[in-house]
């Protein structure tokens, strides 16, 4: 069994392959999240090894410097990293950030998840998770055979798990640089899905107002530039007077059944027409006269 | 049909003509469609004149087979199979199961429950 390698001191990493630990025992394991393993690692080594390298390890230990470079603690950072994540306390609970991690294998999911943790500690963002999702199971079932057969068959499953960090109470910019991050660091076989929600002021409308205000001053000034302008505006309501004048509606069919039969030919000489009364209103006349055509 | 075709090999999967012809057909019809989309634009379009919608029609009707979404179907790309291909693996039955057993599907293992 490997020993951790927090066990050694800073210099003797490289002499960590040569001396043979005793089988450590289960309080050793259980003090892996200790904080202080010094203490722990010293009461090991001088316990009497029935290894053959005894009298070479017996010379290092005897060394007084090594001894002391033994007993330095491990930098605060370093110690957290065998420890579970920090993670900094919400003022508000706004969620800003639901990062979803997918992987087929759990242990990958957990360190990455575990990674995305300690980097949003030290970004200073409170995050809040892993949770574990419900795992999705797909499940395939194919004959054993490539021909025939049916009635023996084979399952197959795929079981993606899911984890959940939630990120609250970020800036957008600090929560954009953590995405960045984590992305850059990417595990192998863990796929990320972000979710990032903006919180606006209440006057988001007449924000928006503005901005459209803004972006039509700069439009105008682009049209400005290709000629249009007035003259464009004015050809653009001629056209759109063109389009529902009745005649121009009649010429392509607009007024046949199913708006989509053309009108028969020469339909207003087969009409059989009755002269107006001379008391109907001008008005009314001058609408007979444009549907006759 | 060979008018398509590349002059070159671009496909990577289980090369057979039963491949190479659909492959064929979906770049024909990637090119095509939004030719396709705007003669249906004009052949739905009840505000334009009957004669312009005819011509759309005809013209629609007479574009090449292979411009056509229905002519595509998939294929196994380790094996050019038409029938029982899975679609979360590109694979037939078959491939698929060999592949899986293999360990070269990822996440996929046998099941038993």
């Amino acid at each position: 069994m490997a020993s951790p390698a927090y066990y050694e001191s800073l210099l003797s990493s490289a002499k960590r392959l040569r001396i043979s630990t005793p089988k450590p025992s289960l309080s050793n394991s259980i003090q892996c999240r200790a904080l202080s393993q010094t203490a722990t690692t010293q009461a090991r080594q001088d316990r009497p090894t029935r290894s053959r390298r005894n009298s070479s390890q017996s010379s290092i230990k005897d060394d007084p410097l090594r001894m002391e470079l033994r007993n330095i603690r491990l930098p605060k950072a370093v110690q957290a990293t065998y420890l579970a994540p920090l993670k900094r306390t919400p003022t508000h609970g706004i969620p800003v950030c639901d990062l979803q991690m997918r992987s087929y294998s759990v242990r990958n999911l957990e360190i990455f998840a575990d990674f995305c943790l300690r980097a949003a500690y030290y970004l200073n963002l409170p995050a809040k998770g892993p949770v574990p999702l419900p795992k999705i199971t797909e499940r395939w079932t194919v004959p054993k055979s490539n021909f025939v057969h049916k009635k023996s068959q084979e399952n197959f499953e795929r079981v993606t798990m899911r984890r959940l960090v939630q990120i609250q109470d970020g800036h957008p910019e600090t929560v954009a640089l953590w995405l960045a991050y984590i992305q850059k660091n990417r595990y192998y076989g863990v796929g990320l899905k972000a979710n990032v929600f903006e919180h606006g002021g209440l006057e988001v409308g007449s924000e928006m107002d503005a901005e459209a205000t803004k972006v039509k001053d700069a439009v105008d000034e682009k049209l400005k530039l290709l000629g249009g302008g007035p003259s464009m505006s004015r050809a653009h309501q001629r056209v759109n007077t063109m389009v529902h004048d009745e005649p121009f509606k009649a010429a392509y069919g607009a007024y046949s059944p199913m708006n989509q039969a053309e009108s028969v030919p020469n339909a207003a000489e087969r009409l059989v027409t009755v002269p107006l009364d001379p008391e109907v209103p001008e008005q009314m006349k001058e609408a007979a006269r444009a549907r006759r055509g | 049909m060979a008018q398509f075709r590349g002059k070159k090999l671009d496909l990577g999967c289980f090369v057979n003509i039963m491949n190479i012809r659909d492959h064929t057909k979906r770049k024909v019809f990637e090119q095509h469609e939004p030719e396709r989309q705007a003669l249906r634009y004009i052949i739905r379009n009840t505000s334009l004149p009957q004669r312009t919608r005819a011509q759309a029609q005809l013209e629609l009707s007479q574009m090449h087979c292979y411009t056509r979404p229905t002519q595509i179907r998939n294929r196994c790309v380790m094996g050019a199979k038409g029938r029982g291909v899975f679609r979360d693996f590109r694979m037939a039955r078959f491939q698929f199961r060999l592949n899986a057993l293999a360990g070269n599907i990822p996440g996929v293992k046998k099941a038993s429950w």
